[in-house]
């Protein structure tokens, strides 16, 4: 069973991801939500232990892709994919470049998410 | 209402493909995340911009193109969508309810960008931004550049707009 931290400004779609996760058969144990990068990297120094990080892209303070850099920068390698309105090649290839294992189009299905996610955790 | 000829021009694509996209788009988010089905009316028959009840989800373009992906609901069709988003009743204007709405304003300001942007980097979106009120009026400076399109979930009815703008 999996820790999953999820990072997105959007407190609905915490939720959603969490319980599509579920949906989607996912093997989940607990769940950590983020509503920044800076909260997320909060979760991370806590000393949680986390698999799996979901992150938004378009987040305030601290955005997805400066989040992303930091956790590898830290020299943490937990999988980090990124869920997110944001489509577009060149953008998706940034966050690929900084260190995301892969990512995931909203609105997404609980089938997708199965795909993308089931051989992370 | 209707689409700059400029982006229309740039773009290579008509004001009515431009609709079928957000409709298309609009249904997706409704059928993937709020699990419900939405059908689009294109055209609006006249322009509403007073709302009344009301709530309103807006996203920014900002870059290449600049504007205003919005969505207008009632209220009481609010508290259903984001009672169905969370899996969770939901009855008055709160935060939770600012945050649904918020969020399909994202998501369908996503899309948007998507058809704008090949590749993401020379349009940025802003955060939403939500305002809810007994009677409030939603104005565009630039009125001639909008699609404005109606939309039902059963007898319920709510608006998706874009205002876009080519930049020089």
């Amino acid at each position: 069973m999996a820790n999953i931290l999820i990072v997105d400004d959007s407190s609905t779609m915490r939720k959603i991801i969490s319980r599509s996760l579920r949906q989607a058969g996912l093997p989940v144990d607990e769940v950590f939500e983020a509503g920044d990068g800076i909260e997320g990297l909060s979760v991370i120094a806590s000393g949680k232990s986390i698999d799996l990080i979901l992150s938004d892209i378009n987040m305030p303070n601290m955005d997805g892709l400066e989040f992303v850099k930091v956790v590898r920068g830290n020299g943490n390698n937990t999988p980090i994919v990124m869920i997110t309105t944001e489509g577009g090649e060149e953008i998706i290839q940034q966050a690929l470049d900084s260190g995301a294992s892969d990512s995931i189009k909203k609105p997404f299905t609980p089938e997708q998410l199965q795909e993308k996610l089931g051989g992370l955790i | 209402m209707s689409l700059n000829a400029d982006i229309s021009a740039s773009k290579g694509f008509s004001e009515e493909e431009l609709a079928k996209y957000i409709i298309d788009s609009t249904q997706a988010v409704f059928s993937t995340m709020v699990m419900m089905d939405a059908t689009g009316d294109y055209p609006l028959k006249e322009p509403i911009n007073r709302f009344h009840c009301s709530i309103t989800g807006m996203v920014g373009f900002a870059g290449t193109y600049s504007g205003v992906i919005s969505v207008h609901c009632p209220v009481e069709l609010a508290k259903k969508i984001t009672s169905a988003m969370l899996g969770m009743e939901c009855d008055e204007v709160n935060d939770d309810l600012n945050d649904a709405i918020g969020e399909i304003a994202n998501m369908l300001g996503g899309g948007v960008k998507q058809v704008l942007s090949k590749g993401g980097l020379d349009v940025k979106l802003s955060t939403p931004t939500v305002i809810s009120g007994e009677d409030y009026t939603v104005t565009s400076l630039s009125d001639l550049d909008c699609v404005v399109i109606p939309f039902k979930i059963e007898d319920d009815k709510f608006l998706v707009g874009l205002t876009l703008k080519k930049e020089d």
